[in-house]
């Protein structure tokens, strides 16, 4: 025993942090979704598969699961064939303005889907702007049905929104190919598509998976986009309409156990398949660039490329803008009178100001307890030896591969009749929800951070007298200080503009976040959907601004947040 | 066989001339070194070769077939790079078969040569290995393998030894020697360690700022260097700064430290001109001040240092003037001074190269 623990730097102070980890895991993450699963597989008789024969013996159920994961993959492999032209372009070439355009690509980001999808309905639909544009200049007679059943609206809209991840993937996957293995391969005798098929592509493989996986889960499992198109073939959207009467139908908790595990499964499969499989660099060599400088016409190339892709990925959102400034859009192809009401509505009206301030308040208090746990489970994991670390790092990480509808649903159902009952108030999971559900990447910025600060630093500071307290302070923090103000800053727009859980916990329209009330507004037949957009505009602005300052913090290494 | 020929090649790089009017002759079989300081241009001029820089002014030739336009693979050079370049994704059949499935060979001889290649090196029995696996001394061997096994024209050696440690580096030294002496082909080898260059090479090219400063056998840049830093850098020289006095059948400087005789150096056109008399620690001998000789350059300083290396003890020893001498002693049966003694230091006029101080100090 004493051996045992030997091995370890327990001290008292360690020891309880860990337990304290270890009590909010389990009790935020391990119960609830164990919940989840004992509700799944149990009824009132004991073990039974009921629910799941249930949903494969229904073709209405599996069709919904196929969409489901057809979404995700369609998504995925969309932003791949966007990106990866994009990624070599940016990484293997220079040009004037190249930083400028590498900022333009990250752009979409920051614009949540959901509030695009309203710009997009507005533009796309049986009487929007581009069938009115197409009438008018008579190039149809009678009005195209683009989104259809809106599968396909869902799909662009999530490929706009995502594809900046896949590309700040694939361009570190790419940067990352020590430029000795292709000249080796050319070298050999290899160029072109060989090369990259025998050599590039397969070095790529880890990073590539990393997003991919991330893009995948987002799809698969996005919730407010398909609710904004009205399309309800989708799993998410079946489990956010069994939320309310869970005790009378518990096919619910079928469901999110099937994302659940689809979800790990999927997560798996990418670290197991190549994800996992680490290509480091092998001895230090001769260092040489695989960047050349673009050619004029190649430079303009790139310049189409990337603003073309910029501009349609921007579509939606201008719909959201003009929508958010109108007061008239009615069968004209542009809005004909223009107007500010709505934004002053914002800011007077008693939902959204009492949701600005909900969500203010929660997305504060999410990311405190954010850098909190992010610290410290980042300063064991890079710092210290303690018992079940490897499980620590995957229990940090894990909810990545937890869609936050998987998270929300567990709340809902597992603390329902405890004095944590989403029902009567749910402030407190929201918080927590929205802190979990950004905790790895705090964890690793601030695990970033640890990396990148030497040891020897703070040896230094206790070698001349420092006490280990006054060390963390005088040293590790400051040090750590760009890192952990990138991650909080994250954590924070990002909780703001949480959709999924915002929609399944807040279910009190005093406690609605700013996410919730859009969708409740654009529920409302008058004025709401105006003002919903004037509140998607602000968000969308929200977002952005703290995007640029995470990334003023974070610089280049901003990819490695975006990834499993 | 291919000769490789640099024809007046420039080659910029950022702000940096790497490679600066490079004219070069390279015969066909012949084991080449390019020898630097690092920052020489050496592996530019191997990189040229390789294909994977154009020169901007000059040709590179491939006995008469200009290569300077052919992209790299179009080019038949096997590269051994100096982190080897593994493809970390291929075990190491996959690695050394890589360039003969570029090739369209047929499977058949594909499994032979291989087999051959991994038979050379002594790798055989790692082919389903993976490169992380594998220590650095035999991923260098299996970088060997792959750049062998297509055959090729010349055969690039970027600092390949650089990462191994020194009793593997003597070995795999010898080895390459052997197998260049087994194949018979062309071979350029890059390398910043003189004494590599010295115990491998067939002829040697010591670079410098990207020029060429002196090409010859190992012997020939040994005894008879032609500039004070081709001295220095091969092999290590004392330096003593004097003028040129007479140039009859010996020659005459007068040091700070006395008058020293010397036997080689370039003709003429130096005489009053400030020059460096250049002469191996090792031809230095130190005797205790009071036992004079007849014999021609005796100087007289102080011992400053003495440093005890095992098979020789080097002094470091102060002569008039504050020239500084180091002095290698391999007879150690008596201690030849003490430090502060007095002592005079002699050598032979035939172990002295009367070297050009250059102009600049740049």
């Amino acid at each position: 025993m004493s051996k045992w623990l030997r091995r370890y730097d327990l001290n008292a102070a360690n020891s309880a942090v860990l337990v304290f980890l270890w009590l909010f895991f389990i009790a935020f993450m391990l119960y609830p979704l164990g919940y989840v699963f004992s509700n799944a597989f149990f009824t009132a008789e004991g073990f039974s598969l009921i629910f799941f024969k249930l949903m494969l013996s229904s073709p209405n159920y599996v069709t919904i699961l196929a969409n489901s994961i057809n979404l995700g993959l369609i998504v995925t492999l969309l932003t791949t064939l966007l990106s990866l032209p994009l990624a070599f372009l940016l990484v293997r070439y220079d040009f004037p303005g190249k930083g400028l355009l590498n900022g333009l690509i990250l752009i979409p980001m920051v614009l949540p889907p959901f509030v695009g999808a309203i710009g997009m309905r507005q533009l796309l639909a049986r009487f929007g702007s581009i069938n009115l544009l197409l009438l008018e200049m008579g190039i149809i007679d009678q009005p195209i049905d683009w989104l259809g059943s809106g599968f396909w609206g869902v799909v662009i809209l999530e490929v706009l929104h995502l594809y900046p991840i896949m590309y700040l993937n694939l361009a570190a996957a790419l940067a990352n190919v020590d430029p000795s293995l292709e000249e080796a391969a050319r070298n050999m005798g290899a160029n072109g598509f060989k090369l990259f098929r025998t050599v590039t592509f397969p070095l790529m493989l880890p990073g590539y998976f990393a997003g991919a996986i991330i893009v995948f889960i987002w799809a698969f499992t996005d919730l407010g986009t398909p609710l904004v198109f009205e399309y309800r073939d989708l799993i998410a959207v079946q489990i956010f309409n069994m939320v309310t009467d869970l005790h009378e139908n518990p096919m619910g908790y079928a469901f999110v156990v099937v994302v659940m595990v689809l979800t790990l499964f999927f997560f798996y499969l990418s670290k197991r398949l190549l994800g996992g499989r680490r290509y480091e660099m092998l001895a230090r060599g001769h260092v040489t660039s695989a960047v050349q400088s673009a050619s004029p016409a190649l430079t303009v190339m790139i310049y189409g490329v990337v603003l073309g892709i910029s501009v349609l990925a921007l579509i939606p959102h201008l719909g959201v803008f003009l929508t958010s400034i109108t007061s008239r859009w009615f069968l004209t192809v542009l809005p004909t009178e223009f107007t500010l009401r709505f934004y002053r509505e914002v800011f007077s009206h008693d939902l959204t100001l009492l949701s600005i301030r909900n969500s203010l308040l929660l997305s504060s208090l999410s990311t405190i307890i954010d850098i909190i746990l992010g610290v410290t489970i980042a300063y064991l994991l890079a710092r210290k030896r303690v018992p079940g670390r490897d499980l620590l790092d995957a229990l940090a990480m894990l909810p990545l591969a937890l869609p936050g509808l998987v998270i929300a649903f567990g709340y809902v159902a597992a603390f329902s009749a405890t004095p944590l009952d989403a029902r009567i108030n749910p402030v407190p999971l929201l918080v927590i929800a929205y802190a979990v559900r950004r905790l790895p990447y705090m964890v690793r910025a601030a695990y970033a951070g640890f990396q990148q600060t030497n040891v020897a630093l703070e040896e230094a500071a206790m070698n001349l007298g420092a006490s280990p307290i006054k060390t963390f302070y005088q040293i590790t923090f400051p040090l750590l200080f760009a890192n952990l103000v990138a991650g909080a800053v994250l954590a924070f727009s990002f909780a703001m503009l949480e959709v999924s859980d915002s929609l399944i916990l807040a279910l009190k329209e005093e406690y609605y976040p700013i996410t919730k009330a859009i969708y409740a507004l654009l529920l409302r037949i008058t004025d709401g959907p105006y003002i919903a957009s004037a509140m998607g505009m602000l968000g969308l602005l929200l977002l952005a601004g703290s995007l640029f300052i995470a990334g003023r913090f974070f610089g280049r290494r901003m990819g490695e947040l975006f990834r499993a | 066989m291919v000769g490789v020929k640099f024809d007046q090649v420039s080659k910029v790089l950022g702000q940096v001339k790497a490679v600066d009017n490079l004219t070069l002759d390279i015969a066909p079989g012949e084991l080449f070194f390019l020898l630097g300081p690092s920052g020489c241009g050496k592996t530019t001029a191997l990189r040229l070769v390789a294909g994977f820089y154009t020169p901007d002014e000059g040709r590179i030739f491939f006995n008469q077939r200009d290569q300077s336009r052919v992209p790299p693979h179009k080019r038949n050079t096997g590269m051994v790079f100096q982190n080897y370049a593994l493809w970390p994704h291929m075990d190491v059949w996959n690695n050394v078969a890589y360039g003969l499935k570029m090739r369209r060979v047929s499977e058949a001889e594909k499994q032979e040569r291989v087999a051959r290649a991994l038979e050379i090196v002594q790798m055989q029995s790692f082919a389903r290995r993976v490169p992380n696996q594998l220590s650095g001394g035999q991923q260098q061997r299996v970088a060997l393998a792959r750049a062998l096994v297509i055959e090729p024209d010349v055969v690039l050696l970027d600092e390949p030894l650089s990462n191994l440690d020194a009793k593997l580096r003597l070995e795999t030294r010898a080895q390459i020697k052997e197998i260049h002496d087994k194949i018979k082909r062309t071979m350029i080898y890059v390398t910043h360690d003189q004494t590599e260059a010295l115990s491998m090479a067939d002829r040697i090219a010591v670079m410098r700022r990207g020029r060429i400063v002196q090409v010859g056998t190992p012997r020939e840049l040994y005894t008879r260097p032609e500039s004070a830093f081709v001295a220095e850098f091969i092999g290590g020289t004392n330096l003593l700064p004097g003028r040129l006095e007479e140039t009859g059948d010996l020659f005459l400087v007068k040091t700070d430290a006395g008058i020293v005789r010397a036997q080689n150096g370039a003709k003429g056109g130096m005489r009053g001109h400030p020059v460096f008399c250049s002469v191996r620690p090792e031809s230095l001998h130190v005797r205790p001040e009071e036992s004079p000789s007849e014999l021609m350059n005796q100087l007289s300083g102080e011992v400053q240092s003495i440093m005890y290396r095992g098979d020789s003890e080097e002094y470091c020893l102060r002569l008039g003037g504050g020239v500084l001498l180091r002095a290698v002693e391999h007879d150690q049966a008596t201690r030849k001074a003490q430090v502060g003694d007095r002592v005079t230091v002699q050598f032979d006029p035939r172990d002295v190269v009367v070297l050009p101080q250059e102009e600049s100090n740049e």
